[in-house]
């Protein structure tokens, strides 16, 4: 073949390579633009992320880190809270990094729902998660799945099990089977919070060895304002 | 007018996949040290773009793919006969359009900005197009000798 042909012939196939590579993209766009919404849908995003940031650091019902970790913070949320959501990816894995993987602090996750009826079911469905050790995997993925508030999609029922099988709970008869009975809880937390004088989402409180008793944090804006209100909790 | 040398395209080649590498390895290293890379102009989006799961593909940081892209990129750099020129223009056509779906998926999905990513996907975008010339003008000349990039 002479250097001609083997050059017009390479042209061809790399326009047919460049066509193909078009094409591709385009149908990934595509597929990707129509797979998952805008959230609020049973394809849920971010399963591995979640586990990532959650690998490795103990759950037990809501709580999140060592049992024996010395300071214990208090997160007051609603899962329907955009905020919420932002401050969870954004805020707190810092001090899950710096703070909780070392034992330093154990983050307590109480629901107060502020935002419709819609927010009890969501919160009821993750106590239920969190029985089964999941609590905290339900909440960061819910967060990260947010629909439209008031919507339809927090209390659905498919929507919810789609969360709590890609956090993780084992069980899910058992965890629809205790989900109706987590309502109360979440209404006495909500309590506990208004209580507290807290009258909206993301709020903290902080208990430790030098806070004398619960120590009301607000909204800290940053990670590095939590973790000076845990070393100072210490 | 004095034309563009195929040495000259290949030595940008060399050196900008030399620097894709450089920044898709810090991305990597930043992902393997449970971190993530720090935006140089502020900000939470590159953290943001490094936890969602669009960052990893079968469990492995997309950035460790681009490393591998970006050094196959550069070997055929330094070869100037036409399997290295088609198989430049096939990895770049590759890497860029893979590049133009994570920034789509980026901006629109993710909804953050990492710079390091963007950055990759400009230099990818500009290996692309010089891979590219290299084909178009040099496709079907005589094998030349290795060049020294």
């Amino acid at each position: 073949m002479n250097g001609g042909d083997r050059r017009s012939r390479l042209l061809r196939l790399a326009a047919g390579a460049a066509f193909l590579a078009l094409a591709a993209v385009l149908v990934l766009i595509v597929i990707t633009a129509a797979g998952s919404g805008d959230g609020g849908d049973t394809n849920i995003e971010d399963k591995a992320a979640v586990a990532r940031l959650l690998d490795g650091i103990p759950q037990r019902q809501m709580t999140l880190g060592d049992p024996k970790a010395p300071v214990e913070l208090i997160e007051f949320g609603d899962l329907q809270c955009p905020v919420c959501a932002t401050y969870s990816e954004e805020v707190l894995p810092e001090v899950m990094e710096t703070r909780v993987r070392k034992g330093k602090v154990k983050i307590d996750f109480r629901n107060l729902t502020i935002i419709g009826p819609e927010s009890v079911a969501a919160g009821a469905a993750a106590l239920a998660a969190g029985t089964q050790g999941r609590g905290w995997s339900f909440v960061d993925l819910f967060y990260r799945n947010q629909g439209d508030e008031n919507s339809g999609y927090a209390d659905d029922d498919a929507f919810l099990k789609a969360i709590a099988k890609a956090a993780g709970v084992r069980n899910l008869a058992k965890w629809n089977a205790e989900r109706a009975e987590m309502t109360t809880k979440v209404e006495e937390t909500s309590q506990e919070a208004a209580n507290l004088g807290f009258d909206g989402t993301p709020s903290f409180a902080i208990k430790g060895p030098q806070t004398g008793g619960i120590k009301l944090l607000g909204f800290p804006e940053s990670a590095g304002d939590l973790e000076a209100a845990i070393e100072e909790a210490h | 007018m004095s034309r563009l040398s195929e040495g000259t395209l290949q030595r940008a080649i060399v050196f900008l996949a030399a620097l894709g590498i450089g920044v898709a390895a810090h991305i990597a290293i930043a992902d393997a040290n449970s971190g993530s890379p720090v935006c140089l102009g502020g900000g939470s989006g590159c953290e943001t773009v490094a936890r969602s799961s669009w960052s990893h593909l079968a469990g492995v940081n997309i950035a460790v793919f681009g490393v591998i892209g970006y050094a196959l990129l550069l070997a055929t750099a330094f070869f100037a006969d036409d399997l290295a020129r088609f198989a430049g223009f096939v990895l770049a056509l590759g890497g860029f359009g893979y590049s133009v779906f994570l920034t789509y998926v980026e901006l629109f999905k993710i909804e953050a900005a990492c710079e390091w990513c963007l950055a990759s996907a400009v230099l990818m975008t500009i290996l692309f197009a010089l891979c590219a010339a290299r084909l178009i003008v040099f496709a079907g000349a005589p094998e030349a000798s290795p060049e020294r990039a």
